[in-house]
């Protein structure tokens, strides 16, 4: 995760303990994402990304944090964004089935969060210990050819 | 800066003392560690924050002074400097006897010669106007965020602006449902045109609003869906084709609903 030696990163750190700290990700993911020079499209969908893992955090562990920065990989020749949500919350139990849509454990949930943002971005790793909580980091690189 | 005051200090760089002094006078809080976490510099405002003198601070563990919620533990700024090399920041909160202070701080590693990391470096940054600024920003635009407009004789428009968190999708049912009641409307059309964002919490609050119109015998178009709503919607894998009307534009949800209630819109000839 350090192999980005003199690459310039900006990060932003997101404390989520209430409902309305949402909203707060989504804009400075819409930010960062737009800064990194993705287009619109990839905005809106780096931001539904990132609601959706401040929403489980609130809903799952009710507190913890979401961190949003700028990426660049090795070679310095893409931009991307890196989202890395840490809870200290109960943990998931089978992540097997917390990656599968439809699955939920909480009733009225659509259950495909963290499935679509594994679809939304292009990598997704999950740790999930119980009763110590779940580490999540996803990035998008920015396609060639977006200025 | 005049340059033709004859001071040598203005001409060439200055000495580590007065780098310190300069330090000491920057009018906010600054703070070296070392790797445990024990405080190895304060500067005077740092000082004056917690209340102490700065010759009783050095040596100290930075966490049993100031007692925020990331003190000694993951959430600590200074910690993930220190263990990923970069600069990180975060809003944090100082309990002190009058009260929380809401700050910003920024934490750098300090490097020795071989690059090692021997420390970090922190400032802090008063930000109490900037929130409560926020939070009366919030409790406005929660007032003012729920505007069900009567649009035509039975057509209703709510357009939706902004981050729909679950409080806001209820006052927007709430809204809703009781502007129904009162114009009889028929037909109503939730735009989400300048929504910040869809997930799948967000939609979940759509899907219901739409269901509860629906309910009281109205029928609601989702109209505003950008290609970025669009293709965020399917990237959920969200089923919404099927249940909702959705149109792309509020016009063309406006041409669905005069559709619906036998209208027609023609020029005068």
């Amino acid at each position: 995760m350090s192999e980005r030696p003199g690459f310039p990163t900006e990060s932003r750190t997101i404390v989520i303990s209430k409902d309305t700290d949402g909203g707060y990700v989504i804009s400075i993911a819409r930010m960062l994402a737009r800064k990194a020079g993705f287009n619109e499209n990839d905005e809106f969908l780096i931001a539904a990304a990132a609601s959706e893992l401040a929403t489980n955090i609130y809903r799952y562990a009710s507190a913890g944090e979401v961190a949003i920065r700028i990426i660049r990989d090795s070679g310095n020749s893409r931009a991307g964004i890196e989202l890395l949500a840490s809870d200290s919350g109960p943990g998931i139990e089978n992540v097997d089935l917390a990656m599968q849509d439809k699955y939920t454990t909480k009733k009225g949930s659509l259950g495909s969060g963290l499935p679509s943002v594994k679809r939304i971005m292009d990598e997704f790793t999950i740790y999930s210990q119980i009763g110590i909580g779940v580490k999540i980091a996803a990035r998008k690189w920015r396609q060639h050819g977006q200025s | 800066m005049d340059n033709r005051i004859d001071n040598p200090v203005m001409r060439q760089e200055i000495s580590t003392d007065l780098k310190l002094q300069l330090l000491d006078q920057i009018p906010t809080p600054v703070m070296a560690v070392n790797r445990d976490f024990e405080i190895i510099y304060m500067n005077q405002v740092g000082a004056e924050l917690l209340g102490k003198n700065r010759g009783e601070l050095i040596g100290k563990h930075c966490y049993n002074q100031f007692h925020t919620p990331h003190c000694n533990n993951d959430r600590c700024c200074m910690r993930k400097a220190m263990t990923t090399g970069e600069m990180v920041s975060s809003r944090n909160k100082i309990p002190l006897s009058d009260g929380d202070k809401h700050i910003m701080y920024y934490a750098v590693p300090l490097k020795d010669e071989g690059g090692n990391i021997v420390g970090g470096l922190e400032y802090i940054v008063d930000i109490s106007e900037q929130v409560s600024y926020e939070e009366r920003l919030q409790e406005q635009s929660r007032q003012m965020s729920t505007p069900t407009i009567k649009l035509w004789d039975g057509v209703l428009v709510l357009p939706v602006i902004g981050v729909v968190d679950s409080l806001r999708a209820q006052l927007m049912m709430e809204s809703m449902l009781n502007k129904i009641v009162e114009t009889s409307a028929k037909v109503i059309l939730l735009d989400i045109q300048g929504v910040a964002a869809v997930d799948t919490a967000i939609a979940n609050h759509l899907i219901k609003i739409t269901k509860a119109t629906r309910l009281m015998g109205c029928e609601c178009i989702l109209s505003g869906i950008s290609p970025a709503v669009a293709q965020t919607i399917i990237q959920l894998g969200i089923d919404m084709v099927d249940s909702i009307t959705t149109k792309s534009t509020l016009s063309d949800g406006l041409a669905e609903a005069f559709r619906i209630l036998n209208m027609k819109v023609q020029k005068i000839t």
